[in-house]
Parts: structure tokens; C-alpha cells; sequence
């Protein structure tokens, strides 16, 4: 695998909340530190939350993402959360497809859990609260995973079938579309598209991860300027082949990674609990920047 | 049972009929329908009583049963979800020694399930060496990630664990299932032997039946030592709530341990350390004995959607801060897929086989399992393997082959959803029925609670039994019933309390329980309730008569007084000019169609004190069942429905009474008494008020029926005549219901007390000054105590006085209200 040269970003992520009545007091968890990965490292990163928290700890969930839970116990009307990170990424280019074992080794692999890698592994196999594997999303995965088809080849053709045969339309799903409606519609964002690629791949029994990140927007991507998603698969040697069925790429040095988990329940980049509030209105805004640059683009959508 | 008899007296007399059947085991006869020893004792007890003499006993039994408000829920059930516990009067029994085998067998597999616990949310070894499968708990959703790697104290995730087991026919005991989540059972088994030893006091005492009192403070032992650094540390039970299947039990448990019995909504996480909401303010809670599954327990860590959560809570539960009981996670063994692996863990993990056998199971997700189910499947049942896949046993041997190929191809599907037991053969017992004895099948529940290093085992438990003999489910939801357990030992057991023993001088507490915000709420409206209702018996109780009064002018504006009193309650329909029917004063009794009736009322009644299971004593709870039972019956026939509804009103009163005494002589006088007494004033204000402003016209001047009629209904009539005779004076009889401090029937009583109560509340922190509710409670007394009484004949003054005084009234109570019991809805988000 070739390296390519590092790069560097900055990248500003804030979520603010607007309530029709006070809130007494909130409980929020957040998943906004971006991980180390191998082609990632962390430079710095802040959080910023205002009103100020009376409380703040932070521990590894059980995947090994950061996660920061707060609580606020004065009366506020407004809640604003930023997290600001600076990234390098090391880029590596994507293997040839043609040398990844068949799909079917794959699965043969991870049933077997002979190793702690493949016992990880195994753990992304199985149905997790958003993926609730289907004969109909398997029928549709199938299509892509052919008899003895080289799991590489396989994944980026079901990547690019998602991105030729769905709509992006934000006005399609909410958090809670089941993958089923979303395959049935044909529509919907990068996170049912993720959840959908990630349903379909365990539905023949392999193992795939669901990322959250950013994505460095340009005029050819989608995604940007909201928290991304996208997902992994799992191969023997290689390690977790991502793809981005929104943008149909492998991820490389355009993608920031946050955290993965299962699925969007385990990695969700702000939950929380308020009591009181009434009517709420959230607003979302992602900027990735390389350092000391100018905005990098404009076209992508909200996410 | 025509066979001859060698020693008659050792046998059951014939009028039993009690026929087992064929092929099972069963627990009272031999195959030789000899008696087996241990029934010797209650067979005999039989023999003696006969039919009739049991049926005698067992209405003491049903009794209690129905004065306790011993009851179970059954889901979906509109009608009424509430329903008395089947209990079989007679006890399953049980020998010593089979005893101690089973007992040693239960605790074994409590310490192996807390060792896979602990392993599963650790280091995992037993997944990584493929000792368990891994997609049978990473695939689990009862495995709760957020979780994992907490150690609780003691490394105890099970404090409380409990096993159904079953005999086969040739005599040995299996495991059924598990129970790890939150064990339910071992409230009503107590309470089972509460009855039974009403019932059978002579063959108990013989007997030497094993106490279960011992059981229960080992569990309160474990949980006090799960708060080491406090003394006296804070222990709360947490229920899903009131429509939980066993709140009951709930209630139950929480006043015979003393834990005060909560809610989510009760319960905060501030700084990480979670508090009780008590009147007084946030309270620390130190240990949290949950009785509502774990994924439900925390909506910002674990299930987002659950409404009956602690938001926090996972992460207190990380800093050590506070233990839950069984520990967040524990109901991921509670899972028959896991069954199939137990034997080989048993020997792994404790280097002894299982003391007590699994009944056989095979997981589908082994293929080689898999292929002898398919090869065996009519004589096999299929269960889910987790509860992530949850649907009713499906017995193999009810299948025709067409539906064994379909079901085949289902598991083939997803094999590792489903796993296969073997049949057993349930054992069988008598039980009593229409004065003979019938065979039922029966499974035994068996609780254990940590105890030290081990578990200690409760000596009994909850026999339960299959609605018929052709039913092999044994559920309460599918119409099972119960009974008593009796381990027989050889010596006298001493008797036991729980109040008994303390390991050590325990401080002197003047407060018994902690008041949470909801239970002053429901205190409160169950004083209104109350209140309310009095006055609305004491309404028909006076007007009832007048209806038969021979038709004359007084009589007839009598009657419009009386008319507008109860059309002003809500009792009966405001039609102006029509004269007050019998017909319509006997449906503001007995209508359960309108809200207000009486018999609505008193249902309503029950229902908030059903809420209080818990606070109010048992005695008190009783009076009102009775209250209510009253007003269920039919209605008699024409001629006697006068007669019947004077009756009925008469007992009611005294019901009333009854309650009120009890809440007078035996509540502890802190916040909860004067919750309950609070509403009870601010009512009886309000009523007076009310009646005074319904029962008189403020057209024209009072006439001696009218203030007669208030008089009365106010129950001050005894008071006016002692002092003044029979001479009716509109001044003085305004001036003994509004302003006389000395009547207790009287505004000026209640305001008096009222205002009392509201400067002993809890402060409710203003930013500055005196608290609204001190400040109206202040004015309301003021405004009677200055009040002058000669004006009171002055119909503007009386209507604007008092119509101040109503609203006042009203301010009040919602003030109270918003202060102390406000709930303010959760709002969650994620992004």
C-alpha cells in the first residue's frame, strides 16, 4: 500500500439548542472527540459548552471512542456545545480489489473467532439495534456479492449501486426510518444509506462497522457541512475496507473519523435527556478547514 | 381408589376422590397410591376436616387474600387489570433432605451465573475460548455495552436470583429456566404463607415448617453491605409502577423490608450521585433493588425510549456512587440459549458438574444441534434462544408435518434465535376443588439471594400450578394458580422478625420513610377524595328522606335547595322547575356511568389508595376496599331500594369513620399525615363554602327548611340545637359553619388547621419573602376570623365572602400543587 502525504485539518463542529420554556436541568452524552485510528492521529481538541456544566467526565466506551457526559442543573434556554479538533491524516491508497480473498473466506474467517482480531471482528456480525438483517436487503446485497467474488470488488460495487440507486433526500427518512422503508423508497441520507450497505453485508454474515465523521466537502461530495456517516467492512489482513455509499468512494483523505460503533446507536454524536424545555429547535454546523484556509467548498447538504 | 386398604388410617378418605394421573410423578401418592411420609401430617389434617371443615378454613384464606388486596395484573386486559392471587389452600410439601439437595443445587448455579456475569463484562474469556458462543451474547441485546467494565461492589451482579424447576416422572428435579433480570415471586410466596398459616396453623406448627423471615433479612443484609461507608444507608425499591403485572408485590416487599418504594421520575442524578425528590428536598440514595428491567433503567445511557429510566444513572453507577440491585446488565444470562452451555461451564468454572441437571437443551446455532432438533423436533419444545426474539413455545408434538417442515425452514433461516428443550413431564399435586381433590401440574420457584461469598436459598418458595391438567404452561397470565411451600424440618424452628435483629445499635430515626413528591401528591388528592365524597353522602343522606315529604310550597323550595346542593356537586343533573326524583337522587349512588357518582367515587377512592399501597397500613386499606365493595352490588327492588340506600349511606359513614380514626390514632405525624390531612381541610373548607353558596337562594331571605338543610348536611345540626334550640337564625347558623374555630365542622376550623399545616411544610424557597401558600393560608383565616357575624344576614356580604373564600380556596390547592408536586415532562433528543 502506498502512502500518500499527510495533510492536516481543523474542524469545528457545534450543535446549539433552542428551548420554548427553560430547561431545570440536562443529562447529555456526546460522541465529538475524534479517535485515533491508523489513518488518523488527534492533534488537539476542545469542547466548549455553554451554560457552563456542573458536572463533566469522560471514559472510552466500550468500542474505545471518547465519550464526554455532562449535566447542566441551572435553568438555561439555550444549549451550545462545540467541539473543535485539529486532525492529520495519513492516507494510505485503497488495496487492488482483486487481491482480497472471496467473500465467502471472510465469513468462514469470522465464524470461526480463532483469533481476538477476528473475535472483535466478530461482534459487527450481528443484528444491532438500527441493522436487523432481511431477506430482502440480502437479496439486494447479493446482487453485488457474487459466488467467490473478491470481498474488495464485491463492497465497492454494492457502494456504487447505493449511490446510482438512491436518492439523497433529506426530506425522505428521520433518524428512526427503518432500513426496510429506506430500501423500499430508494431515499433517504448518508446515515440510512451507511445503516442500509452495513444491513446488507450482515445479512450474508460479514462483519461492518458504522463510522461517524466529517467529510472535507468539495463541489463532487455530499455530506459536508453536517456530521457524516459512513461504514466498514471487515477482511482478514487488511483490516476494515471503508466505504462511503453516499459519495460512492472509499473513504481517504477527505474523511474524518469521530467513532465507530454497530450502528448510529452507539456512536450518536450528542444525546441527551432535559427536563422541562417544551418545544426545541437544534441547529447543526460542521466546518472542516485546512489549517489556515479558506472555506473548501460549497455544494454539499445538510445531513 | 377401590383398592383394599392395609392401614386405613394412613390413607386419604375417599371422599377426596383424588385421582393422579397415570405416567406422571406424583408429589402426594406412590405409583402404589400409598402415602409418601412427608404428606403424612396434612393428609391426616385432611382426613380430620374433611371437605366441609377445609371449605370453612379456606374462606379465612380468601379473606385474607382479598383483605390484603393481594393481587396480580394481567396485561391487555380493559376491563380490569387487577386481579386477586389464585392461592390453593392446600401447601405443596416438601422433605428435608430432597430440600437440602435442591437448595445446594439452586445456590451452585447462582454462583456459576454470577461468575459468567462478571466474565461477559470483563476480560470475556469464556467468549474468546468459545466456551459460550459469542453471537449468543454480543448479539443479545440484553447485553448492555455501557456497562461493561464497571465492577460493582463485591463483585455481585446477582443479588437476587431465582430458578424454576420441575420433577420428571422418574422422581429427579430439573432446571426449567433462569431468572436474573429482576426475580419476581418471592413477595407473594411470603404472602402465601401469611395465608397458609391462617388456614393450617395446627399442621404448620406440627409440621415444623422451615421460616422464611431468615431469607429475606440475608437479602437485606447483602444490601445494606453494598453501602459500606453509611451507617444507616438509603434504600429504594424501583418499580415500573402501578400496571406493572406484580406491583403488589412491589408495594408488598418495599413495607416488609422498609425501602422506600420509587419511581424514575422520583429518583435524579446530580453530580453524578443519585438522590431521592422528597418534599424535604434531594435525599442521596445509596443502593437502587430495581424490579424493572435493566435497559429500561437509564433513557441516556441504555434504551433512549424508556420513560421509566433515572437519566445518569450508568454513570453513577461507574463512579461507584450508588449500586443497583441486581447489577445494570445481570438479565443477559436470563436466556435459554445459554442453558445448553451451563453443564460444560459448571465444570469449567467451578470444577464440579451441575448439581442439579438443565433440562436438555440444544442451541440451533450449532449446526450439529441443530440437525438432532430437526431429527427430534415432535418430541422437542422450541423457545426463543434470547429475549431479542421473543414468541410463545411452539411444542413440537402439536405440529403436523407440514407445519414442522415451515417451522424447520424458520430456523434454518436464523438458527441461532432458537433453542430446543426436551418435555418434562411436570409432576403433579392435589389441589382443592368444589371439596374434592383434582391433580394439577406444578413448577417450583426457587429464590436465592447473595449471601457472603454464597448464596443463601429461601427454605419454600412459589409453587405454581397449570390451570388444568391437560396444560403444560404454568403462567399467571394464562390463568395458573399457586401455593404455599412447606420444607418440613425436624426441630422447631424459633420464630423470627425481621424487626427482631440488628448486627448492631441502630440510631434513633423519628422519620420513617422518605416522602417522595408523588406520593404527597396522591396523599393530598386522597384527602380531597375522601372529603368529597363524605360530603356527598351526607348530601343524599339528607335529601333522601325529603323526597317522600307530603308536596307543599316550603316542601317544594326545600326540594330546589336541595336539587341545586346535589346539582352542584355534580350528583345529579341541573333540570330547573322539575321536582328531585327517587330515581335520580339512587343514580347519583349507584350510576358507575356518571364520574361523580358515589359508586365512581368510591372506585376512584381505591384506586389513588391503590397508588399507596405502600403508606397506608393495611387495616386502613381494608376499610376502603370495603368502601368501595359497598357500592358494587345490584340494585334491590322498588319497594326496597329506600331502605337499602338509607343502609348503604349509613355504612359508608361509617367506613369513613373508620378511615379517618385509623389516619388520626396510627399515621406518624410527618409530612405524609399532613399531606393526606391537608387535602382533607382544603375540602371540607371548599364544601362548606359551597354548600353554603348552593343551598340557600340568594334571591330572597333563607327559609328554616333551607338552613336546616345545610345544617345537617354540615353535620353541625347536634352543635346548633345545644346551643340555640330549635329556633333557626340565618346569622347563627352562617356563624357556626363559616366562623366558629370551635366547630370542626366549620370553614373557620379547616382554615385554621390549614394554615398550621402550610407554616410546618417543607420551605418552598421563594426568592424573597413569605411563601405564596403561607401568604393565602394566612389571608383565607383573616378574612373569617375578621368577618363580622351580624353582617353575615346581609345576602351581598355572605355572596361575597364566601365567593372570595372559593377562590382563595382554589388558589391554594393549586399553589400546593405546583410548589410540591409539580412533574415536569422529559423532553430527550438526539442528534
Amino acid at each position: 500500500m502506498k502512502k500518500v502525504d499527510t495533510m492536516h485539518v481543523q474542524t469545528t463542529h457545534t450543535t446549539t439548542y433552542l428551548y420554548s420554556d427553560s430547561v431545570s436541568i440536562c443529562h447529555t452524552e456526546v460522541h465529538l472527540a475524534p479517535r485515533e485510528c491508523p489513518h488518523q492521529r488527534l492533534i488537539s481538541h476542545e469542547l466548549r459548552i455553554s451554560p457552563e456544566p456542573a458536572f463533566t467526565t469522560s471514559r472510552r466506551d466500550y468500542f474505545g471512542n471518547e465519550i464526554t457526559i455532562f449535566s447542566i442543573q441551572e435553568a438555561h434556554e439555550t444549549l451550545s456545545i462545540t467541539a473543535h479538533s485539529e486532525i492529520e491524516l495519513l492516507p494510505e491508497e485503497p488495496p487492488a480489489g482483486g487481491l482480497t480473498p472471496p467473500w465467502e473466506e471472510v465469513v468462514e474467517a469470522v465464524r470461526g473467532t480463532k483469533t481476538e482480531e477476528l473475535f472483535r471482528a466478530a461482534e459487527f456480525s450481528y443484528p444491532s439495534p438500527f441493522v436487523k438483517p432481511s431477506p430482502a436487503c440480502e437479496a439486494y446485497g447479493r446482487e453485488s456479492f457474487t459466488k467467490g467474488r473478491p470481498i474488495l470488488e464485491a463492497g465497492l460495487d454494492l457502494c456504487h449501486r447505493i449511490f446510482r440507486d438512491f436518492k439523497y433526500d433529506p426530506r425522505a427518512t428521520t433518524i428512526s426510518t427503518p432500513v426496510e422503508e429506506v430500501l423500499e423508497k430508494r431515499s433517504g441520507v448518508c446515515q440510512d444509506f451507511a445503516h442500509l450497505m452495513i444491513t446488507c453485508v450482515r445479512s450474508l454474515g460479514l462483519p461492518a462497522r458504522y463510522i461517524s465523521g466529517y467529510l472535507r466537502s468539495n463541489e463532487k461530495t455530499l455530506g459536508g457541512e453536517a456530521s457524516h456517516a459512513w461504514c466498514s467492512i471487515y477482511c482478514p489482513e487488511f483490516g476494515w475496507l471503508e466505504f462511503d455509499p453516499t459519495n460512492d468512494v472509499m473513504p481517504n483523505c477527505n474523511h474524518v473519523t469521530i467513532a465507530h460503533g454497530r450502528d448510529y446507536s452507539d456512536v450518536a454524536p450528542v444525546r441527551g435527556v432535559a427536563l422541562g424545555g417544551g418545544e426545541q429547535i437544534v441547529n447543526v454546523a460542521v466546518q472542516v478547514l485546512p489549517p489556515a484556509a479558506t472555506a473548501s467548498g460549497s455544494t454539499s447538504r445538510a445531513d | 381408589m377401590s383398592a383394599p386398604v392395609s392401614e386405613p388410617e394412613s390413607r386419604l378418605n375417599a371422599a377426596w376422590a383424588y385421582q393422579p394421573r397415570a405416567g406422571f410423578y406424583d408429589e402426594m401418592l406412590t405409583a402404589k397410591g400409598e402415602i409418601r411420609p412427608h404428606w403424612q401430617a396434612l393428609v391426616d389434617a385432611l382426613n380430620h376436616i374433611g371437605p366441609s371443615g377445609l371449605a370453612e378454613r379456606w374462606q379465612e384464606g380468601r379473606r385474607v387474600i382479598h383483605d390484603n388486596g393481594v393481587t396480580y395484573n394481567v396485561y391487555g386486559d380493559p376491563q380490569s387489570t387487577e386481579r386477586p392471587w389464585p392461592l390453593d389452600p392446600l401447601p405443596f410439601q416438601i422433605e428435608k433432605t430432597e430440600w437440602a439437595a435442591i437448595e445446594s443445587a439452586i445456590s451452585q448455579r447462582a454462583l456459576l451465573l454470577n461468575y459468567i456475569l462478571k466474565d461477559l463484562y470483563g476480560p470475556q474469556k469464556l467468549l474468546k475460548e468459545g466456551r459460550i458462543p459469542a453471537e449468543l451474547i454480543l448479539g443479545h441485546p440484553g447485553f448492555l455495552r455501557p456497562c461493561a467494565g464497571v465492577s460493582p461492589p463485591g463483585d455481585i451482579w446477582l443479588h437476587s436470583y431465582s430458578a424454576d424447576i420441575a420433577r420428571s416422572p422418574d422422581g429427579n428435579w430439573w432446571v426449567l429456566a433462569d431468572r436474573t433480570q429482576a426475580p419476581s415471586g418471592s413477595g407473594y410466596a411470603l404472602e402465601n404463607r401469611l395465608v397458609s398459616l391462617r388456614v393450617l396453623p395446627d399442621v404448620f406448627r406440627a409440621g415444623n415448617v422451615q421460616r422464611l423471615a431468615p431469607f429475606f433479612q440475608a437479602y437485606k443484609d447483602t444490601l445494606r453491605a453494598l453501602a459500606p461507608k453509611r451507617e444507616n444507608p438509603r434504600i429504594v425499591l424501583l418499580t415500573p409502577g402501578p400496571f406493572n403485572e406484580t406491583w403488589f408485590e412491589h408495594a408488598f416487599l418495599a413495607r416488609y423490608l422498609g425501602f422506600t418504594l420509587v419511581e424514575g421520575d422520583d429518583l435524579t442524578v446530580r453530580n453524578n450521585n443519585v438522590y431521592l425528590k422528597t418534599l424535604g428536598g434531594l435525599l442521596p440514595v445509596d443502593v437502587i433493588v430495581r424490579r424493572q428491567d435493566d435497559n429500561f433503567c437509564d433513557p441516556l445511557e441504555l434504551r433512549g425510549d424508556s420513560m421509566l429510566g433515572v437519566p445518569g444513572l450508568v454513570q453513577a453507577v461507574w463512579s461507584g456512587n450508588v449500586a443497583v440491585a441486581n447489577a445494570l446488565g445481570s438479565g443477559l444470562v436470563e436466556s435459554s440459549g445459554l442453558a445448553a452451555f451451563l453443564p460444560a461451564l459448571s465444570k469449567h468454572v467451578l470444577g464440579e458438574d451441575l448439581r442439579m441437571p438443565n433440562i436438555a437443551t440444544w442451541w440451533c446455532g450449532h449446526e450439529a444441534a441443530r440437525l438432532q432438533v430437526e431429527e427430534r423436533l415432535a418430541h422437542l419444545v422450541i423457545k426463543p434462544a434470547t429475549p431479542a426474539h421473543s414468541f410463545e413455545p411452539i411444542f413440537g408434538a402439536r405440529l403436523g408435518p407440514k407445519q414442522r417442515e415451515l417451522l424447520i425452514r424458520k430456523i434454518r433461516s436464523n438458527p441461532g434465535a432458537y433453542v430446543a428443550q426436551e418435555q418434562v413431564s411436570l409432576s403433579t399435586v392435589p389441589v382443592a376443588r368444589d371439596g374434592q381433590l383434582e391433580a394439577r401440574h406444578l413448577v417450583l420457584r426457587v429464590f436465592a439471594v447473595a449471601s457472603g461469598a454464597a448464596y443463601a436459598v429461601m427454605p419454600g418458595g412459589l409453587t405454581r400450578i397449570t390451570s388444568s391438567l391437560d396444560s403444560l404452561v404454568v403462567s399467571m397470565q394464562h390463568g395458573g394458580g399457586s401455593k404455599d411451600t412447606w420444607v418440613l424440618a425436624d426441630a422447631p424452628e424459633p420464630p423470627f422478625s425481621l424487626l427482631r435483629r440488628a448486627s448492631g445499635p441502630l440510631p434513633v430515626s423519628r422519620a420513617t420513610f422518605d416522602l417522595p413528591s408523588r406520593v404527597a401528591d396522591n396523599l393530598f388528592w386522597l384527602g380531597r377524595y375522601l372529603e368529597r365524597f363524605e360530603t356527598a353522602v351526607r348530601a343524599v343522606r339528607v335529601v333522601l328522606p325529603r323526597l317522600y315529604l307530603d308536596p307543599d310550597a316550603s316542601t317544594e323550595r326545600q326540594l330546589t335547595a336541595c336539587r341545586n346542593i346535589l346539582a352542584g356537586g355534580g350528583w345529579v343533573k341541573a333540570a330547573e322547575g322539575e321536582r328531585l326524583t327517587e330515581a335520580e337522587v339512587l343514580s347519583a349512588i349507584t350510576d358507575s356511568t356518571v364520574r361523580t357518582s358515589l359508586r365512581a367515587s368510591a372506585k376512584e377512592i381505591r384506586r389513588v389508595a391503590r397508588l399507596l399501597r405502600d403508606r397506608i397500613s393495611t387495616d386502613a386499606w381494608r376499610v376502603l376496599k370495603q368502601l368501595d365493595k359497598q357500592f358494587t352490588g345490584e340494585l334491590p327492588p322498588e319497594a326496597l331500594r329506600n331502605s337499602w340506600a338509607q343502609e348503604l349511606l349509613d355504612n359508608s359513614m361509617i367506613s369513613l369513620a373508620a378511615f379517618s380514626g385509623l389516619a388520626t390514632e396510627n399515621m406518624t405525624r410527618g409530612h405524609g399525615w399532613r399531606f393526606l390531612d391537608m387535602g382533607r381541610r382544603l375540602e371540607r373548607a371548599v364544601q362548606t363554602v359551597q354548600l353554603i353558596r348552593r343551598g340557600l337562594d340568594f334571591e330572597s331571605e333563607p327559609t328554616d327548611a333551607e338552613l336546616s338543610n345545610i345544617l345537617e348536611i354540615a353535620d353541625s345540626t347536634l352543635t346548633y340545637r345545644s346551643r340555640y334550640l330549635n329556633s333557626m337564625q340565618m346569622d347563627l347558623v352562617l356563624d357556626l359553619l363559616l366562623l366558629d374555630e370551635g366547630n370542626p365542622r366549620s370553614a373557620a376550623f379547616q382554615l385554621s388547621k390549614l394554615r398550621k399545616h402550610v407554616d410546618r411544610l417543607p420551605e418552598s424557597h421563594p426568592p424573597s419573602g413569605t411563601p405564596r401558600e403561607a401568604r393565602l393560608a394566612l389571608k383565607l383565616l383573616t378574612s373569617v376570623q375578621l368577618a363580622e357575624t351580624e353582617e353575615l344576614v346581609k345576602l351581598s356580604y355572605l355572596d361575597e365572602l364566601t365567593a372570595k373564600m372559593e377562590e382563595d380556596l382554589g388558589l391554594l390547592s393549586d399553589t400546593i400543587s405546583r410548589v410540591y408536586f409539580t412533574h415536569q415532562l422529559r423532553s430527550q433528543a438526539r442528534l
